[in-house]
């Protein structure tokens, strides 16, 4: 099934687009989707998940609406989903 | 509220303001006799110190230990070419006293710490944060979600922005969220690049920064809809608008059912803003 993919600030930096659309075979949940895209981006390798948990840093959005208030990374996906990524931004040159 | 009455000059100053129903000469006393501390008075307080100055409100209270540098003037436009090497505080408190007398400022060369925060904050009606580092902003965060400020929150990155408002009226029902809510921890320190390696675009903290100062200015007038419960993400290269709904988190570590953190001495704000191990 495809999955729409949309990435925000430095994930879209470590991804360079801003969205793509991705096939995956079979049902797949946020946290597959997240570890697949962990593997294949050397920018986002343990930016997002640890121990199998989103991590604190970004918050992940199916359809617009955060996956913390669904079931995180078990949430599932289906054809033509929306799954968004963006972490927080600081706003100067002191930015860390 | 006291008795203030506009005299001549400010009902001449402010009447695009008091011939509106929603603000009126009873809106603009709101104004004159509110108080907001902005914190940073870089790319996002400038426009926002700009404006709060102009619609006239009374008391501006300015946080930031920086001094202005060349670099900053594509943005932060508070500042003028012969303000480099002057305080940013001293900068923009000259800016507000030559736009609008009305205004008094007070102004903070320091850092904010967890050790100061309380006494910056306590004398002001709202805060409004635009700063430039995750330890200010989760430290803000902390502080007036455990005291119930309000706080506008401001954020940008190369061309993208993110802006909400934090009202933190908590009653025990139907609790608004806080910024931990969305982000439980600061990203790691050296995993963020700052804008001075990405860039950042000169004009986008001015329109957030806008946003913010419109959001104070509705507050103090006690009008419209906050921007709470909505982070609105702003790509200028797109030029759209995005909000995203944003939910109290049960499990968030400062305002949710069990928090962790109950003072802002909890927690270690120059790493990831974790609950302190100690």
């Amino acid at each position: 099934m495809e999955i729409d993919l949309r990435f925000f600030a430095t994930f879209r930096e470590a991804v360079g687009q801003k969205e793509h659309t991705r096939e995956f075979g079979g049902d797949v949940t946020v946290g597959e989707v997240l570890a697949t895209l962990e593997s294949e981006y050397e920018g986002l390798e343990g930016q997002l998940l640890s121990d199998g948990a989103i991590r604190g840093q970004l918050s992940v959005l199916k359809n617009g609406r955060d996956v913390t208030h669904m079931e995180g990374p078990e949430t599932e996906l289906e054809d033509g989903d929306v799954v968004s990524v963006f972490p927080p931004v600081a706003g100067g040159c002191d930015g860390r | 509220m006291t008795d203030l009455r506009l005299d001549a000059t400010q009902l001449d100053r402010y009447s695009r303001h008091v011939i509106m129903d929603e603000v009126g000469p009873e809106g603009q006393k709101r104004l004159l006799e509110g108080s907001v501390l902005v914190v940073g008075a870089g790319g996002l307080g400038s426009p926002a110190i700009q404006y709060l100055a102009a619609a006239g409100v009374g008391r501006i209270g300015i946080v930031d230990d920086d001094v202005v540098e060349r670099s900053n003037l594509q943005r932060q436009i508070v500042h003028g070419d012969g303000d480099v090497g002057r305080p940013k505080v001293d900068s923009a408190a000259d800016y507000v006293a030559a736009l609008n007398p009305d205004v008094d400022v007070e102004t903070n060369e320091l850092r904010l710490t967890a050790d100061n925060v309380g006494n910056l904050v306590a004398d002001y009606d709202v805060v409004l944060d635009a700063s430039d580092n995750f330890a200010t902003r989760y430290l803000l965060n902390d502080h007036c979600v455990l005291t119930e400020t309000p706080l506008s929150h401001g954020a940008i990155y190369r061309f993208e922005g993110q802006v909400t408002t934090f009202t933190n009226e908590r009653t025990g029902e139907d609790d608004p969220p806080c910024y931990r809510c969305i982000f439980p921890e600061a990203p790691e320190p050296g995993t963020v690049p700052d804008c001075a390696t990405t860039g950042v675009l000169g004009v986008l903290p001015g329109t957030v920064g806008c946003i913010q100062a419109t959001e104070v200015v509705k507050y103090l007038l006690g009008k419209g809809d906050p921007l709470e419960g909505r982070l609105l993400m702003y790509d200028a290269m797109d030029m759209s608008f995005e909000e995203v709904p944003v939910r109290p988190n049960p499990d968030c570590p400062v305002c949710g059912d069990d928090p962790e953190i109950e003072s802002v001495s909890d927690v270690a704000y120059e790493g990831t803003c974790e609950i302190s191990a100690d």
